[in-house]
């Protein structure tokens, strides 16, 4: 009887130190992916950068969208602004648009028509759609909250020299962008070199690669990556180039006023 | 004359292109050609085209250290006309003054409220005739020259727009499409009927027009109130000393708010239009006060699909006697409540780049039908081609959209983006 207790007590002492164990394992991946999402999302307090983006479908066909691009933070890993001036190609030059990102809710967006002097207000339920019909979705561009999926760290790796944390995230709620997303997560930077995603037949279909990473400000910067459509064989591009932190943007820039009258000392 | 002003503004662009502040000046634009016809053989519209045209546009724009000027300059070859003919869009300085007063001065497009193709605080000028033949989205508005200043302040933002000269809207004058004519009570083209020039209120001070907005946001809705002086942008009244339709005086009183909710866009907009030379109504030439009001709702119903519905009603002041001066002349008699539903469904397909568009106007007391199709593919970053019909049906040929329903036609379209 005695000796029954001590390996009931025994057995239920491994039994939760198993389940801890596992718990702060995923508390481990969870804190990972929370640093990475703000080294990857929220560098600096704001940041101003120019973005070539280039489209290139399977038959070698490129499409180019040039902007430039402003975002400021109000909180880490919570409330941004992001405001973007489009300058090529010539069908939306000038064209502005502007995101107020709600990490709670849905997020406001407006675009601005020059051409017929119309700001517009976006109804902004979906995420997952295109962002200008490129690979990247709103989600990849502003970044999809770390607390919406569940994550495990399921091995230590290298990625080009590097040693990385490999990370499972999986939606909490069903979501048309994934089931399941493998990150290669940089023990140092903390930036992401690969993002696989798979959906819910366990089919790859999307996949990011951070081509370039650099010191800007010595903030490290994905300055170029790419996401390929796997089904679609498409790749787009996107390079950052005159990046800067830390200019010290004002909120009322996220306004009305500046989506129709675009400030020249960022985006000229 | 016209050629040669033409070549003048030919050379001035040549001229901009090659000069040496071009480090400051980013220029691009497009070269489009458009080509439509009628489908209805009854129209009485002498010519089968509805256009015909070769069009450059071109973009200028100068950042300065203390504002930017920005120029579109339109230069068409109509074959429909068999004219050549240029057009400066847009022309303005824009600046700011301390940090809560921004200026935008010159020939500018103008646009405020928020309906989707229906107008009621926005009483800026439109070209229908551009609308309702195939022309891009850009020349639905007719450019105004005007004074536009801005004040931020805590309590919101007020805008005014001052014109000095009246603007009218550009509507179908015969050659391309046909009309309703109140004077032959049919549907008149340049095949039975000379087109009458409406008279424009004279280059007077007290002429001018001024539109007002303050607007505030309550919470994440952007709600407003609007204030015109002016007169009725459609010719729709007539002096009987002149021989000739005019534009009446008019003042607007309205309110508008807009923002998210259900997962979509909501808007409501309302507005008291006052015929200021008719305040009884019993003036048969011209129009009686109205109380305009409208609700729509906007959202994606599954990805990259989505639309839109709206529905205005038009409350006619002093009806009754409306309807006793018209019925007793034997005429159209409008109802009292004029409904108008409208939706509009977009589909983007193949990674935005085709893009199918239907725009439907339908009104049940009117009992006419506009439909509004179009499908566009971008071929490359350059080249966009495009197609698409325009549709009326009407039970009647006096009202808004029955008087155009032989002016059914298709047209295609092929743009080339230079930047």
């Amino acid at each position: 009887m005695n000796r029954m207790m001590k390996l009931t007590t025994a057995l239920v002492i491994a039994f939760m130190a198993v389940i801890a164990a596992s718990v702060s394992a995923q508390e481990d991946a969870e804190q990972i992916m929370k640093k990475s999402h703000l080294a990857y999302y929220y560098a600096g307090d704001d940041g101003v950068a120019e973005v070539d983006m280039r489209i290139v479908d399977k038959k070698g066909k490129e499409r180019i969208r040039s902007f430039a691009m402003l975002r400021l933070d109000l909180e880490e890993g919570g409330n941004q602004k992001y405001y973007t001036y489009f300058k090529k190609p010539s069908d939306v030059a000038r064209m502005t648009f502007m995101v107020h990102k709600n990490s709670g809710g849905n997020d406001l967006r407006w675009i601005y028509v020059p051409a017929v002097d119309l700001v517009k207000p976006i109804s902004a339920d979906d995420k997952n759609s295109s962002f200008v019909g490129s690979d990247f979705s709103y989600e990849d561009v502003s970044g999809r909250h770390w607390s919406e999926d569940t994550h495990a760290v399921v091995a230590d790796s290298t990625w080009d020299g590097a040693a990385v944390y490999v990370i499972e995230s999986r939606p909490k709620a069903p979501y048309g962008g994934f089931a399941l997303k493998r990150s290669y997560v940089n023990k140092q930077t903390l930036l992401p070199h690969r993002e696989l995603y798979f959906n819910d037949k366990g089919d790859l279909i999307k996949v990011m690669t951070a081509e370039e990473i650099k010191d800007v400000d010595g903030i490290m910067t994905i300055v170029h990556r790419t996401m390929e459509d796997v089904k679609k064989e498409r790749v787009t591009h996107v390079i950052f180039s005159n990046i800067r932190y830390n200019v010290g943007i004002e909120d009322n820039l996220f306004t009305e006023r500046f989506l129709k009258n675009p400030p020249m000392q960022y985006v000229r | 004359m016209k050629t040669s002003n033409v070549y003048i503004a030919f050379l001035a662009v040549v001229l901009l292109f090659t000069s040496s502040v071009r480090g400051e000046v980013v220029i691009d634009g497009f070269l489009q050609g458009l080509y439509g016809g009628r489908v209805d053989k009854a129209n009485p519209t002498i010519g089968e085209q509805t256009a015909s045209e070769s069009r450059l546009q071109m973009r200028f724009q100068h950042w300065g250290d203390n504002g930017n000027f920005f120029g579109r300059l339109d230069f068409v070859y109509d074959g429909v006309t068999d004219t050549y003919d240029w057009e400066v869009r847009e022309a303005f300085f824009r600046f700011g003054i301390g940090s809560s007063l921004d200026f935008k001065v010159g020939r500018q497009i103008l646009t405020w409220g928020t309906g989707d193709l229906v107008f009621i605080n926005d009483v800026f000028a439109k070209a229908y005739q551009s609308f309702f033949i195939g022309r891009d989205d850009q020349y639905l508005k007719a450019p105004q020259n005007a004074l536009r200043g801005a004040w931020y302040n805590p309590l919101g933002e007020l805008s005014v727009v001052w014109s000095p000269r009246f603007e009218g809207n550009r509507l179908p004058e015969g050659t391309r499409l046909s009309y309703y004519n109140p004077l032959q009570d049919a549907i008149v083209g340049d095949k039975n009927s000379e087109y009458m020039a409406p008279v424009k209120p004279e280059a007077h001070f007290k002429n001018s027009e001024l539109a007002a907005r303050w607007q505030h946001r309550v919470s994440s809705f952007a709600t407003a109130v609007y204030f015109y002086r002016g007169f009725y942008k459609n010719p729709n009244g007539f002096d009987m000393e002149l021989g000739a339709p005019i534009y009446p005086r008019l003042h607007i009183y309205g309110a508008s708010t807009r923002g998210p909710i259900g997962g979509g866009i909501l808007w409501i907009e309302g507005g008291y239009y006052d015929s200021r030379d008719d305040q009884d109504g019993d003036l048969p030439m011209i129009p009686n006060s109205s109380l305009s009001t409208l609700i729509g709702f906007e959202r994606q119903i599954v990805q990259n699909l989505t639309f839109n519905l709206q529905w205005q009603a038009d409350v006619m002041m002093d009806y009754d006697i409306y309807q006793q001066q018209v019925s007793e002349q034997g005429g159209y008699v409008r109802d009292e409540v004029r409904h108008l539903l409208t939706t509009r469904w977009t589909k983007l397909l193949n990674s935005e780049l085709v893009t199918l568009s239907a725009f439907v106007f339908y009104s049940p007391t009117d009992e006419d039908v506009y439909a509004k199709l179009s499908a566009e593919y971008k071929y490359t970053d350059q080249i966009t081609l495009a197609a698409g019909a325009n549709l009326f049906e009407g039970n009647h040929i006096q009202t808004d959209f029955g008087q155009f329903q032989r002016n059914d036609n298709v047209w295609a379209k092929m743009t080339y983006g230079f930047f």
